[in-house]
């Protein structure tokens, strides 16, 4: 389920809104490792999950998650 | 409040499949060890710490399944802790356990070649093998 194509702004997000990964998972429903595992990009979330994301983040789920394009 | 209630049967969790699989390495091995003759006292010995191994097995088991049982009356608690991550994971470690058990399999059909090995034997080996890695590969998945 690694994705080098994929990078996400979870870490950043957390940072400007001051919330640990534990805080994120409970708003979300989910638990601290599988927030832990998307956010280093180990897991590819479900499109139900990346929308829940983005919406707690107020933000689309392409900003949350951009493809890397290759050269 | 909520947060460390997930979290806290999250690592419940993870203990008691811990507790379990150790339970039951070592209660298994001692049945596929008691195959071989050794003597009185190997038998003994191996008897006594497969009760044990047993012992530990049997209590974290039912505990781990009425975790699950319990787990059932709150929806979303059951869905924080069985979450994708957690379902792939499982699916991961089964796929472990299913090629582990073929290649024990395969290492048994290729021994039997050169020697005689009870059909028992072999069996208990695949049962062994097959649900041990399936066990140690969802604790590594879940790990910290």
């Amino acid at each position: 389920m690694d994705n080098p194509e994929l990078s996400n702004q979870i870490k950043v997000q957390r940072a400007i809104r001051n919330i640990t990964q534990e805080e994120l998972a409970t708003h979300i429903g989910v638990t601290r490792k599988t927030i832990n595992t998307i956010e280093t990009g180990k897991f590819v979330p479900s499109t139900i999950l990346a929308i829940r994301m983005a919406r707690f983040f107020e933000i689309s789920v392409e900003e949350l998650f951009t493809l890397v394009e290759k050269e | 409040m909520e947060t460390s209630l997930i979290e806290r049967l999250d690592k419940s969790r993870y203990n008691l499949l811990k507790w379990t699989t150790i339970g039951w390495a070592i209660w298994f091995a001692t049945i596929i060890g008691n195959n071989f003759e050794k003597g009185h006292i190997f038998n003994t010995i191996a008897t006594f710490i497969g009760l044990l191994g047993s012992t530990i097995w049997a209590i974290n088991f039912i505990k781990y399944r009425k975790f699950v049982r319990e787990l059932r009356w709150n929806r979303r608690l059951d869905k924080a802790l069985n979450n994708e991550v957690h379902v792939f994971n499982v699916h991961r470690s089964f796929q472990i356990g299913y090629l582990t058990m073929i290649v024990t399999s395969s290492m048994g059909m290729l021994v039997s070649i050169f020697i005689q090995i009870p059909a028992l034997l072999v069996t208990e080996l695949i049962l062994y093998f097959g649900l041990l890695s399936s066990m140690i590969s969802l604790l590594y998945y879940n790990r910290d």
